[in-house]
């Protein structure tokens, strides 16, 4: 039988990246994730692995950037306000092509903000804060569970693309308690001995840069890049559907706050109202191609967001227009309740109700 | 016939320098280069080379190289040793950087792997502007020198005083070997040649941070010629950042 464990978002995630054989990790503290490197602090001396209490954040994903060039398995974690000081480095990795996962468990801005979960950062995490066009894999998580499974993801995702992942986590699933089932690392090894730096033993010398003085060999590489989040978006969009199939109305949410909107799709469909969600478990690539599908047949869309409504752009991109998008967004705070999301939601459906029969 | 010079072997067959003439950069790659085929790394060499002219290492030396962000060469050269030292291997690991790279953007990431003692060298070319950019104020630019953002000499009302970083380095108890060197004439330039490998060496027996700061010409912004370039550092700037050795663990 799989053990089964009561873990913490964090301490499932610190697990999960130990059992998939994470050999270096780089931390500064910050709340809501700093038992990451204090659990890791521990396991990864015990195994004589890579540690370093970094000296700032910036440091941090730069020794990742270092350890990832070595063909090992890096992940450094923070939180919004200091993964913001990462951005630099996670666009040198992008185009260096380096393996990092980088664990973002989100609390509120913008500036410091405050420790309250929040989705503040969506936008920072699917366009990008660094320079440059460069895309990272974002994954979210909606449970312990998947922050576990979602971790071991990552790391194969990271090492199979040569490329940045990011695991958005919000602060509520960190430091939230469930039961996780420990499950074996699904995922094949990824052979990197083409370019790794060991030293260049029977081999010519290899170097890894982003500075590119050639204009054609510079366009050449930023074209290929894209040619393999081509292919990222083809192979790794990853969504759920719950009640979908003959939704009237779409609600639209990520990562752990869609897990209120089931009740809530739930409870609509008891009044004979047909509601589904449409949870997008990969941020980029976003599953755009699925939601236009499903919304051709839904009378509107209800973006539901613990921000400002950061998603509801990708929700308008990938359906051009042809539904109208509602939304119910709150940037921080307590997590809206199935209660009052169904309130909302009723008068979402009173106005809509209002506009058809006028246009009637 | 007796060989008396060639290339070294860790130089790449027909790289050409793109450093500007009288410039102290090829001097110092050659000398590296020269450590490392003496102390037999080039196989098990990670370089880092970090933004500014000093990057263009790579384009030159012929071990595996990677390129920093600047500023976070020494964090990126331990993000290298640690990894290598969790996979079982030790590898040898140094930074190649200016002294805007090494002292002034990066100045955390530098001293703090030396205060970690960290077991990486750190070369650093200080030659007092950010010459890349056209020969801004930087770090190390002396009092009253000349620079495009301080046009009538660095005063301390508006830019404050330059940073002797070798003798920074030296404070930090994790560090084993720090030392300022300069290439103006032949008998310096052996002498650097032997703090570099000196460095090296002390990686090898995993004494921890080791340091060679290198005073270097920049004729195109010193707007000297590149005797003069080196007549300057001879005579004004190891007065200013004397010559020596300030740490050294086996000799204490």
């Amino acid at each position: 039988m799989k053990e089964k464990a009561l873990l913490k978002g964090n301490i499932a995630i610190a697990t999960a990246a130990l059992n998939c054989g994470c050999n270096c990790y780089f931390g500064y503290p910050i709340t809501p994730q700093t038992e990451i490197g204090e659990f890791l602090s521990v396991e990864m001396q015990n195994r004589n692995l890579g540690f370093v209490c970094a000296e700032s954040e910036i440091a941090a994903i730069n020794m990742a950037l270092g350890a990832a060039s070595t063909g090992a398995k890096v992940m450094t974690s923070s939180s919004s306000c200091a993964v913001a000081l990462m951005q630099e480095s996670l666009s040198y990795a992008a185009s260096d092509e380096l393996p990092i996962v980088l664990i973002n468990v989100m609390r509120a801005g913008p500036g410091q903000g405050y420790i309250y979960s929040s989705q503040g950062d969506y936008n920072q995490a699917t366009i990008g804060g660094g320079n440059g066009d460069y895309k990272t894999i974002v994954l979210s998580p909606s449970s312990v569970q998947e922050c576990y499974d979602m971790t071991q993801k990552a790391f194969y995702l990271a090492q199979k693309y040569r490329n940045p992942v990011i695991l958005l986590v919000e602060g509520l699933l960190g430091q939230m308690a469930e039961p996780v089932i420990l499950n074996e690392n699904p995922y094949p090894e990824i052979d990197n001995s083409s370019w790794k730096l060991d030293g260049a033993k029977n081999r010519p010398s290899r170097k890894i840069h982003s500075l590119e003085p050639n204009q054609i060999k510079l366009c050449n590489h930023i074209q290929d890049l894209f040619k393999k989040y081509k292919t990222i978006e083809q192979n790794e969009t990853d969504w759920e559907e719950y009640c979908c199939d003959d939704a009237d109305i779409l609600i639209t949410a990520f990562g752990a706050y869609a897990r209120n909107t089931k009740a809530v799709c739930d409870y609509f469909r008891k009044k004979g109202i047909k509601v589904g969600l449409f949870r997008p478990k990969t941020l980029y690539p976003f599953p755009s191609k699925r939601l236009a599908t499903i919304s051709k047949n839904v009378h509107f869309i209800i973006d539901i967001e613990m921000n400002c409504g950061q998603m509801e752009k990708d929700v308008a991109l990938a359906t051009l227009g042809s539904v109208p998008i509602w939304n119910i967004t709150k940037p921080v705070g307590d997590i809206l309740s199935p209660e009052t999301l169904i309130k909302k939601i009723e008068d979402i459906i009173e106005q809509e109700e209002k506009k058809y029969a006028n246009n009637i | 016939m007796q060989t008396i010079f060639s290339t070294p072997k860790s130089i790449k067959e027909n790289s050409t320098f793109t450093f500007c003439p009288g410039c102290d950069h090829g001097v110092a790659i050659k000398l590296v280069a020269q450590v490392i085929d003496e102390l037999n790394l080039q196989e098990e060499t990670i370089a880092v080379a970090s933004s500014g002219c000093s990057v263009f290492l790579y384009d030159s030396l012929d071990v595996d190289c990677i390129e920093s962000p600047h500023g976070r060469a020494c964090a990126v050269a331990t993000g290298i040793k640690r990894a290598h030292k969790a996979q079982g291997n030790n590898k040898f690991v140094f930074t190649y950087q200016g002294d805007g790279d090494f002292a002034s953007i990066g100045l955390g990431e530098s001293l703090h792997s030396a205060l970690r003692g960290e077991n990486i060298t750190a070369i650093c070319i200080n030659n007092t502007n950010y010459g890349m950019t056209g020969g801004q104020l930087g770090p190390t630019t002396a009092m009253g020198q000349i620079t495009t953002t301080s046009q009538s000499g660095r005063n301390k009302e508006y830019h404050g005083f330059p940073i002797k970083t070798a003798e920074h380095i030296a404070l930090c108890e994790g560090s084993s070997f720090s030392a300022r060197v300069a290439l103006y004439d032949i008998k310096n330039i052996i002498n650097a040649k032997k703090q570099i490998k000196k460095a090296f060496e002390y990686q090898q027996k995993g004494l921890g941070f080791s340091f060679v700061e290198i005073l270097s010409s920049c004729p195109t912004n010193w707007k000297l010629s590149p005797k003069d370039s080196h007549k300057k550092i001879q005579e004004e700037l190891s007065k200013i950042y004397p010559l020596g050795i300030f740490k050294d663990v086996e000799n204490e």
